[in-house]
């Protein structure tokens, strides 16, 4: 290694100045980059943010691409009108609803819902100018994932429609049973089903009723801790955000401070040997 | 045995087409070119999907003498991809609701010449980072023109293209009476929001295929090696290219993006700076002004929240020799003034990036810290770095990420230190201790 020449040399600048604002966004379903198809924006539809700040989660409303050759118009209302009222229950109602119908509600965006991700690490960001690195460290990673959960509004009504003769077959279809509703005719099945198993199975099968059926009793704490907490996020209110592409004046000003200003040389106060150390359970 | 292929798919048509174009060369319909892979070895036609899209397109070819503004066929299932086509393609050439203008104008790698193809800062620095709202897909490799018909999505950057030549559409003959030939990696190029088209290798094969035709031996030779050949084609379509030749590529990107010097910037748009993702080992060292402030304490500055606190050992600057960065710049400006919010904030230099010709990059902290930097797997889906500013209430989308790359200490330095330290604490421990074993 040692007669391997050096090419070139580029100073490493660091800045926090954007801390602790400064997020990885990752859309892993996505390949394209994020923008409002051309037959939407014609119509003035721009993509949307807003974020539950002390939950850390962001939803961006990417709007869809409505020509009739891509998208089905009819079925739009139908799922339109699901999330409606979808958002009606989970208090994420899109406040401003500019496109007023009236009659239908259409399904017009996508909306795609972030998770905070741990970093493995300490992530920065680096961009090249001026033959210089510039890092800055990155506070959150988040992945954005489109949420469906008006589909699960569609099919509670059509399993209501179809009445409880047809539960079992649709409990094994649908997702698994949500801990909040009430415990549905399948424990039940399930025990008549298996009588002659061995008495361990049994037994497991009445504990699981129980947690399913005794919301306060007996939930185990780690369940009520996620229960409390799905609610403690569902009731925090959006706030909306100003999505700013790239081309903005603000979104200028941002990147610039992504720039380090300062010329001078900071002193290290750790070691390498830090790594090693650093690394838990060694 | 170009007819059977014809007469098997058409099943409906109105009229098989008449001049069917030639003999065995399986160049004449893309799609219904039959390889003989596709003859069993009587002769008979092996079952193969054929897509129906040449016939159809045949009764919309006439229905479309007069310009189509809205889609024709919205009947048939099977035309409504080519309705699709030609209904964008009819509201391009229109151009009456779009008020995007940059739409028009051919993109995709080959449009602009050299300057297009985007794999290294130097040829790409045009262009800006932000793809703009219509196609400028900046040279994917199924981007062969994407946007040409002012149709696709854009696609994301990608440090490391494999360009598939545009070869592949002179192998088709002109189409026959007005049929369009899609291939199936084209197909993203019909409409926005075309699915993606996967890529192939198909370097090698080309290459082959041309050496072949070339080659004017007897048919039964020529069979033989297309048989042959078709089994490499099996095989690199499939096969993963773990060649050696990936990796030399990678390493001269990292050159690229690093070596980026003396390039006289043209424009100062600022977008154009590439943005890079960098994973540094916990913890990141911990970096104070040169002078001394008020409160001298490392702060955790840099670490992610749930990452620990920093480990100051300030140890080094006797053992090790000071940290090597040449750089000339003066650091005796005066302190920085500190922002006393949750995180001090920090900023300055803090070493500096080294690119050799083998590729190797290497990034030297003070402190005697050296890091290697290598690439990371290279994510197929987007990553925007953005910056949530609550005050204002705006996301700011700085910019999609280009390139990944993973720092790690460099192994020899490392052990070099900790051999140091060891040697150091057991300098400073009484050597009376008879519980001690004194060990190398």
């Amino acid at each position: 290694m040692d007669d391997d020449e050096l090419i070139s040399v580029l100073p490493i600048h660091y800045s926090n100045s954007l801390s602790p604002n400064l997020h990885i966004h990752q859309f892993p379903l996505l390949s394209r980059p994020l923008q409002t198809p051309p037959a939407a924006a014609v119509s003035g539809k721009r993509i949307r943010a807003r974020i539950k700040p002390i939950t850390r989660r962001l939803e961006i409303h990417v709007p869809v691409d409505p020509r009739p050759e891509v998208w089905n118009g009819e079925r739009s209302k139908s799922l339109g009108a699901a999330r409606q009222e979808d958002d009606r229950e989970k208090n994420q109602d899109v406040g401003k609803m500019k496109q007023m119908e009236g009659e239908e509600p259409r399904l017009i965006e996508v909306r795609m819902r972030s998770e905070l991700i741990p970093q493995e690490g300490a992530y920065m960001l680096g961009v090249v100018r001026n033959g210089q690195l510039h890092l800055q460290p990155i506070n959150e990673t988040h992945q954005f994932r489109p949420t469906l959960t008006y589909l699960d509004v569609m099919s509670r009504k059509s399993r209501r429609s179809r009445g409880d003769a047809g539960s079992d077959e649709d409990s094994d279809e649908g997702p698994p049973p949500d801990p909040d509703e009430p415990p549905p005719v399948q424990t039940a099945a399930k025990k008549e089903k298996k009588p002659l198993e061995v008495k361990e199975v049994q037994v497991s099968a009445r504990k699981v009723a129980d947690d399913k059926g005794n919301l306060q009793g007996g939930l185990s704490a780690v369940r009520r801790e996620m229960l409390l907490a799905i609610r403690a996020e569902e009731e925090e209110d959006w706030q909306d955000l100003d999505f700013c592409d790239g081309e903005t004046v603000e979104g200028q000003e941002a990147f610039e401070a992504v720039f380090s200003q300062n010329e001078e040389h900071l002193e290290c106060k750790s070691d390498i040997t830090a790594f090693l150390k650093g690394i838990k359970g060694l | 045995m170009a007819d059977n292929t014809i007469s098997t798919s058409n099943a409906g048509a109105s009229s098989t087409p008449s001049g069917t174009p030639g003999p065995s060369v399986p160049k004449a319909i893309g799609s219904l070119a039959k390889k003989p892979s596709d003859v069993t070895r009587q002769g008979s036609q092996k079952l193969k999907f054929v897509p129906t899209l040449p016939s159809r397109r045949k009764k919309e070819e006439v229905k479309q003498e007069a310009p189509p503004p809205t889609i024709p066929n919205a009947s048939t299932d099977r035309g409504r991809g080519r309705g699709r086509g030609r209904g964008r393609g009819g509201e391009g050439r229109g151009a009456a609701p779009r008020p995007v203008p940059v739409e028009m104008t051919a993109s995709g790698p080959f449009a602009m010449g050299p300057a297009l193809a985007g794999t290294s800062a130097r040829r790409s620095a045009p262009r800006s980072n932000f793809t703009p709202i219509v196609p400028l897909g900046p040279g994917n490799a199924t981007a062969l023109g994407a946007g040409l018909s002012g149709a696709a999505a854009p696609l994301l950057k990608r440090e490391k293209e494999t360009v598939a030549p545009l070869i592949d559409e002179d192998d088709y003959s002109d189409p026959d009476e007005g049929v369009e030939i899609i291939d199936m990696e084209n197909v993203r190029q019909m409409d926005w929001m075309a699915p993606e088209s996967l890529r192939k290798e198909r370097k090698e094969k080309k290459k082959k295929i041309q050496v072949k035709i070339e080659d004017p031996s007897s048919p039964s030779s020529i069979k033989k090696k297309e048989d042959e050949m078709n089994i490499e084609e099996v095989d690199l379509a499939n096969a993963l290219d773990l060649s050696e030749s990936e990796e030399e590529e990678e390493l001269e990107d990292l050159i690229d993006d690093f070596a980026v010097q003396g390039e006289a910037d043209q424009d100062a748009d600022i977008r154009k700076e590439r943005l890079y993702f960098f994973q540094f080992p916990e913890p990141f060292p911990t970096f104070v002004p040169n002078v001394p402030l008020t409160s001298p304490t490392a702060m955790s500055v840099d670490e992610p929240p749930p990452g620990s606190h920093p480990r100051k050992v300030s140890f080094a600057a006797d053992v090790k020799p000071p940290g090597p960065s040449g750089d000339p710049a003066g650091a005796s400006t005066g302190p920085e003034a500190e922002q006393t919010k949750e995180l001090p904030k920090v900023d300055g230099v803090i070493g500096q990036l080294e690119v050799y010709r083998s590729g190797a990059v290497k990034m030297r902290l003070s402190n005697g810290i050296l890091m290697d930097v290598t690439g990371a797997t290279q994510p197929s889906f987007l990553q925007q770095a953005v910056h949530l500013d609550l005050q204002n209430k705006r996301l700011h989308i700085m910019g999609e990420v280009n390139k990944r790359f993973v720092v790690s200490p460099e192994i020899d330095t490392l052990l070099h230190a900790m051999e140091l330290r060891d040697q150091a604490e057991a300098n400073a421990m009484p050597i009376d201790d008879t519980n001690l074993i004194k060990m190398g």
